[in-house]
């Protein structure tokens, strides 16, 4: 196990992607590590019917013809921007995409309302330009440009985020592929080899923020990825995630099926009761996506382990999804309350089982926070 | 036994041995399949395995017809469809051949209407097989398949119709059978099927697995791939489900059919082909062969219900929805269909005077060439990669560069570059994919890459604006000729609108009547088709019919050409609208549920629509029936409305009142009097019924009195009534009033007296209420109504009139026509139009002058001038009228001329005497005409 708390995809499947590498025998665009074909199993784990000797694991749930999408999509000419709801898998499957096709996706740029353009190109550091003047050696590259010097993929995270001039710095880098350091007399472009891509992040939940400029738009191919709403997958998901999680904190605790299903279903009505609502006030704030539903379950994972008796209870669940999903004081509470009267209650009484825990640690959670 | 397939059959039996992981049953299986392609091909009688909507199938067809040239083709299809086929000459295709029954005999009541339809689609094999069949000479077409009778005995008990219907609902409710259904049985194996063909639809996986390596293979690949695919589903199909056993009744119908006609015409069995569903080819039932001496299969007859047959339109968007496949698939076969006509050079056979759009080609017989010995072409399709095309780029660039001129019609910022994108991720994904040419859907899933942002800008998105690429969705016309008497009717009376009623958009129809009399049968029709068809078709803009109206001007919109499924289904009901017209009104009149009020609906739009006086008096003499026989009150607002109207149209445009009128009234005097005392006293009947009871015998009491009905019958009811609620109490008292029997002081004081005991003020607004309900039948109640309601107002505390309010409110807004306008009315008479006449106004009925002899002096002086002065000079007349009525007269003599009335009536008779002396023709004509002498 690594020292690190959270390892980069590459690194995680170091030994896998080695592995997919050595047997790979498709055409292999620029500089890819791996041919299109295998980028697409190694996400999308492989079946019998590939006849490998090993079984490599699905790491992606979704739809395949998104993660196929998204392959071609950088193996042509343009970016690649995931647009979905918040928790839907974007930034994995980009960080996964990123280490399959370059085995590096740490080059990533973040970002944000501060974002300036030199994070997208360079800046320099100072005492050294001090000292020696401007060089190639007093420059600071920045993770596009480093990209684009290595011919590998470059990572930009909630492109929305940040403001349409800094947005626009990438619309050259996209369409010429070489950014230009006016500042040196010499040796003043840097051009991106060949395998260079940008794959970019947005929260269609923030649109309108920081809209995107047609130009910009041109240059991307917009890959939109659904909250999956398919109990199965979102089952598989969830089971994954946590599964990873236990190994990470070396935990030794059972998550119970029922309980899972407890979860996925609670989910399954929130969102339909979402979708019903006429107003905001009738809608949690949550977007309710499958990240939300792990981090409710990691939440009472961690909680059973170090506070309770080291198994996983259908009382701690609820108290972390009521946790997790109050956020506002008393619009948020006022649904959960609602739907822990109307539908929890019910249901524990007819099926029974988990359920009756459930109900009875959701109410002391909404009791205690309200 | 040795035979061509040995071989494989070996090679399957080892692959299963290898397995050996794999279920025991799969030896079974793999053996199986190509001993069922084995003995299909043995079959001396030609076994042609199709597929619905497969290109691939059609061009085998149409090769192997030109190849063969067989004298007679069977043809899986309802055998009662036969007659219809010709008819799709007139037609543009896709249109759906259609079997009805409206009214069912042997079926569950319920059950009806009952549809069957069969879409008939350009790219099919079975369009293929009819055209070259009613083109050549000499060629007979039999379909063998069970009647659409039998459809229905077979199916499972078809519940009642449930009322949701699909958005692309061109099919209606109907039950679709197709030619061909080759589909996994059980969703697991289609799931399995498509996880590892890595695909989304069954239309893609058939696409890419069956549909392309087929397309260039010749006839015995094909009919051996097709062969052992029906195999495979068949054997892996459930096996004891109700549809598997339909599936092998029908391929014994079908056999046992084929056996007959072989026998009945001594037809050469190597003449013959016989064209099924590729599921049915491998069928191993006993029955199944041509061979003399198979067992036949008992065919039941028809159950008595008569079925009516006409071709409706289709489109490729309700063949879609109809039978589950995915969006666009139809059109992308139809797109397919067209491209590989061009490619292979294989002329299609098409009915002469189809409307296609592309010329007729004559069939160019090339000599039959008897195939030889049976070879094994199975091996090839199943080891080796299928042999695509090669990549057609000059149709992916084709598509590319449309593909982003649509867009940009639809909003899209799409440009060149899009189109380059476009085609390099369409080959890119083909090649990720597995296939060496993209089909259609990679080619939409590129565009939708490439294209699609995150808005959609217009109304349509990429993925629809590729399905309008590949083709879009066609949708079929029934030609004129092929139209039923009823439809075609429709279109020819039309006709002086001078539109062109066969397209798919809105039209815009004006009416001038005043200016163009001759549209006024245009009209007509147009209300009865959309008495007839509410939702749909015709829907009037300005306009509208009811009795007494006298159109002048109407403007309408008119969706026939998209409705006109609609049209085609109500000519299987009558050959005119009139006739179907007639036929609703009298089921609506005589359905066992038909009321008074629906039978006097009926008499109504039978005024309305039909210039019918017999059917009209049918109609009116069953709601007299209706009438006489109801127990219930619960429409009396209902038959009063609409007996009302009916005798205002008929006092208005005729001399006399139709004998059914009469009866009418008669019947209703003494129906409703009968059920008065119980009325008031049930509390199952509403204060309005009990009030449109009232209504019905006060207004129509002349009318029926003169026809010999009798006064004390009415008296005797309303004495009999002892209502307990307050509401209905009140009702009572105004009929009462009505009669006579209690005058307004004493209604007024009763309602005095409520008002002043705090004991009953808490049920006043109920007596208020009723007295609201008065209005209609006692109309000259209306300024007492208005008093007490001001009483109430003003007297009655909050707690009590808040809370009555809302209701009062709800009553007056459902009863709005009844009520308001009496009310308001008489409110403005009473209460002063101004804001400064308020304050020195005192509320008549606070006003009253002491009843002493004031009124009767009152009442003498307006009457002065030259009217009371004859009656005071000849006072015999209103003497003995006044011992008549039994009171005794009073006179009062003219007052002296210096009383300012009689001044006032002196001026006056001073003026008329200035105009008659001025214009004397008038008064000399009247005194002409009484005989007087100037």
């Amino acid at each position: 196990m690594s020292d690190m708390l959270r390892a980069p995809a590459e690194t995680k499947y170091a030994e896998e992607l080695d592995w997919l590498e050595s047997i790979d025998d498709g055409p292999k665009p620029f500089s890819w590590r791996l041919s299109p074909k295998m980028v697409r199993l190694f996400i999308l784990g492989s079946e019998r019917a590939d006849g490998l000797d090993r079984e490599v694991s699905q790491k992606w749930f979704g739809d395949r013809s998104f993660v196929e999408r998204s392959i071609v999509t950088l193996a042509s000419d343009r970016g690649l921007l995931l647009i979905g709801d918040p928790g839907t898998g974007k930034s994995w499957l980009a960080e996964l995409l990123a280490a399959a096709i370059s085995r590096n996706s740490t080059l990533v740029v973040q970002g944000t309302a501060g974002t300036t353009e030199d994070h997208i190109k360079y800046s320099w550091n100072v005492s050294m330009v001090i000292a020696k003047g401007q060089s190639r050696a007093s420059m600071i590259p920045s993770p596009i440009m480093t990209a684009m010097e290595g011919g590998v993929i470059g990572r930009f995270e909630e492109l929305t985020r940040s403001t349409s001039d800094v947005q626009d710095a990438l619309i050259s880098i996209l369409s010429e592929k070489y950014v230009s350091i006016p500042e040196l007399d010499t040796d003043n472009i840097v051009f991106a080899k060949p395998g260079f891509s940008i794959i970019a992040t947005a929260n269609s939940r923030d649109r309108g923020v920081n809209d995107l400029s047609s130009a910009l738009k041109r240059r991307f191919n917009f890959v939109r990825i659904p909250v999956v709403t398919n109990k199965k997958s979102e089952a598989e998901i969830v089971r994954f995630r946590t599964e990873e999680l236990l190994r990470r904190h070396d935990i030794e605790l059972e998550v119970p099926p029922t309980l899972l299903d407890v979860l996925l279903q609670s989910f399954a009505d929130l969102r339909a009761a979402a979708g019903s609502a006429t107003s905001d006030e009738e809608r949690l704030e949550s977007a309710l996506s499958t990240a939300e539903q792990i981090g409710v379950l990691e939440d009472a994972i961690l909680h059973s382990n170090f506070f309770g008796a080291s198994a996983l209870t259908a009382e701690a669940l609820a108290g972390s999804l009521v946790g997790s999903l109050a956020r506002r004081s008393p619009e948020d509470l006022a649904i959960l309350n609602k739907y822990w009267h109307g539908v929890v209650e019910p249901r524990s009484r007819e099926h029974g089982g988990e359920w009756g825990g459930f109900l009875e640690g959701g109410r002391q959670a909404i009791a205690t926070l309200s | 036994m040795s035979g061509p397939f040995d071989a494989l059959r070996e090679q399957l039996l080892g692959a299963a041995e290898s397995l050996a992981g794999g279920p025991d049953a799969l030896p079974e299986i793999l053996a199986g399949m190509v001993d069922d392609v084995d003995h299909a091909l043995r079959e001396p009688l030609e076994i042609f395995p199709v597929c619905h909507h497969s290109p691939a199938s059609a061009l085998a067809m149409a090769r192997r017809l030109r190849q063969k040239q067989p004298k007679v083709i069977y043809l899986e299809l309802c055998e009662d469809l036969t007659p219809l086929l010709t008819e799709l000459r007139n037609c543009r295709l896709p249109v759906a051949l259609q079997a009805f029954a409206s009214e069912v005999d042997g079926f569950p009541k319920e059950s009806a209407p009952l549809s069957v339809i069969a879409p008939i689609t350009e790219a099919s094999a079975e369009y293929q097989a009819i055209a070259y069949a009613l083109e050549t000479p000499g060629v007979e077409l039999v379909l063998v398949d069970r009647s659409t009778d039998h459809v229905f005995q077979w199916q499972p008990a078809a519940g009642p119709h449930v009322g949701e219907e699909p958005e692309e609902d061109l099919h209606g409710d109907a039950v679709g059978v197709e030619i061909g259904d080759l589909r996994p049985r059980f969703a697991e194996l289609e799931e399995h099927l498509l996880h590892h063909g890595r695909v989304r639809h069954w239309s893609e996986w058939w696409e890419q697995y069956v549909e392309q390596p087929l397309a260039g293979a010749d006839h015995e690949t094909y009919r051996q791939v097709m062969v052992m695919i029906g195999s495979l589903f068949r054997r892996l199909a459930p096996h004891d489900t109700r549809r598997l056993a339909t599936d092998e009744d029908r391929e014994r119908y079908m056999w046992t059919r084929i056996r007959e006609h072989l026998a009945a015409s001594g037809a050469d069995r190597a003449d013959c082909l016989y064209i099924c569903g590729a599921f049915h080819a491998a069928s191993r039932v006993a029955e199944a062969g041509s061979a003399p001496g198979t067992p036949d299969f008992e065919i039941t007859g028809r159950t008595a219900t008569q079925w009516l047959y006409g071709l409706i339109p289709s489109s490729h968007s309700a063949i879609e929805a109809q039978f589950g496949l995915a969006p666009g698939s139809v059109s992308i076969a139809a797109a397919t269909w067209q491209k590989s006509l061009l490619r292979t050079g294989v002329k299609p056979f098409a009915l002469a005077g189809q409307k296609s759009g592309r010329k007729k080609k004559a069939p160019a017989p090339t000599p039959a060439i008897g195939t030889g010995a049976v070879t094994d072409q199975l091996s090839g399709y199943l080891a080796g990669p299928p042999a695509l095309d090669g990549l057609d780029e000059e149709e992916l660039r084709g598509w590319c560069v449309d593909i982003v001129r649509l867009a940009r019609r639809n909003g899209y910022l799409a440009s060149t570059a899009d189109a380059i994108a476009v085609f390099e991720t369409s080959v890119l994904l083909a090649g990720m994919r597995g296939r060496r040419r993209p089909t259609p859907y990679d080619f939409q899933d590129a565009a939708i890459t490439c294209i699609e942002k995150e808005v959609v800008p217009g109304r349509r998105d990429v993925r629809r604006l590729c399905e309008i690429l590949l083709g879009g969705d066609r949708i079929g016309q029934v030609g004129y000729d092929a139209l039923p008497p009823l439809a075609r009717d429709v279109y020819d009376r039309l006709e002086p609108l001078g539109l062109n009623l066969t397209q798919r958009t809105i039209q815009r129809a004006l009416l001038d009547l005043a200016a163009r009399p001759e549209l006024v049968a245009c009209s007509r029709l147009l209300w009865m088709l959309r008495y007839l068809l509410p939702d749909h078709a015709v829907r009037p803009i300005m306009g509208s019919r009811r009795l007494g109206e006298k159109p002048i001007q109407e403007s309408w919109d008119l969706d026939l050409g998209r409705h006109q499924r609609t049209i085609i289904e109500l000519g299987y009901e009558g050959v005119t609208v009139e006739q179907v017209l007639e036929q609703r009104l009298r089921r609506s009149a005589w359905e066992p549920k038909a009321t008074a009020a629906t039978a006097l609906k009926a008499v109504e739009d039978s005024l309305l629509f039909l210039n019918s006086p017999r059917l009209t008096e049918e109609l009116g003499a069953r709601a007299v029936e209706l009438l006489a026989a109801e127990r219930t009150v619960d429409e009396a607002p209902a038959v009063l409305r609409r007996i009302r109207r009916l005798m205002a149209h008929y006092r208005a445009t005729e001399p006399a009142l139709p004998a059914w009128c009469e009866r009418f009234v008669t019947e209703g005097y003494a129906h409703y009097c009968t059920l008065l005392p119980t009325a008031f006293v049930d509390d199952e009947t509403g204060v309005r019924q009990v009030g449109a009871m009232l209504g019905f015998l006060f207004s129509m009491e002349s009318l029926a009195l003169s026809l010999g009905c009798d006064r004390t019958q009415l008296e005797i009811a309303v004495r009999q009534s002892h209502p307990e609620p307050p509401a209905k109490l009140a009702l009572l008292w105004a009929a009462r009033h009505q009669l006579g029997d209690l005058p307004l002081s004493d209604l007024r004081a009763r309602v005095d007296d409520l008002l002043g005991n705090p004991l009953v003020v808490p049920a006043v607004p109920q007596y208020v209420s009723g007295f609201v309900q008065a209005l209609e039948p006692v109309p000259r109640l209306a300024p007492f109504v208005v008093e007490i309601l001001s009483k109430a107002f003003g007297s009655l505390p909050d707690p009590v009139l808040l809370p009555w309010l809302p209701s009062l409110i709800m009553t007056l807004r459902t009863q709005a026509a009844e009520l308001v306008p009496v009310l308001t009315k008489e409110a403005g008479r009473t209460f002063p139009g101004t804001l400064a006449g308020i304050d020195s106004w005192t509320p008549p009925w606070e006003s009253r002058p002491a009843p002493s002899a004031g009124p009767a002096v009152r009442a003498v002086r307006p009457g002065g001038g030259p009217a009371a002065a004859l009656l005071a000079a000849h006072p015999q007349a209103a003497d003995a009228a006044a011992v008549l009525l039994g009171c005794p007269g009073e006179w009062t003599h003219p007052a002296d001329p210096s009383d300012e009335g009689a001044a006032a009536a002196d001026g006056g008779g001073a003026a008329v005497r200035a105009l008659l002396t001025a214009y004397p023709e008038t008064t000399g004509v009247v005194a002409g005409l009484v005989g007087a002498v100037v």
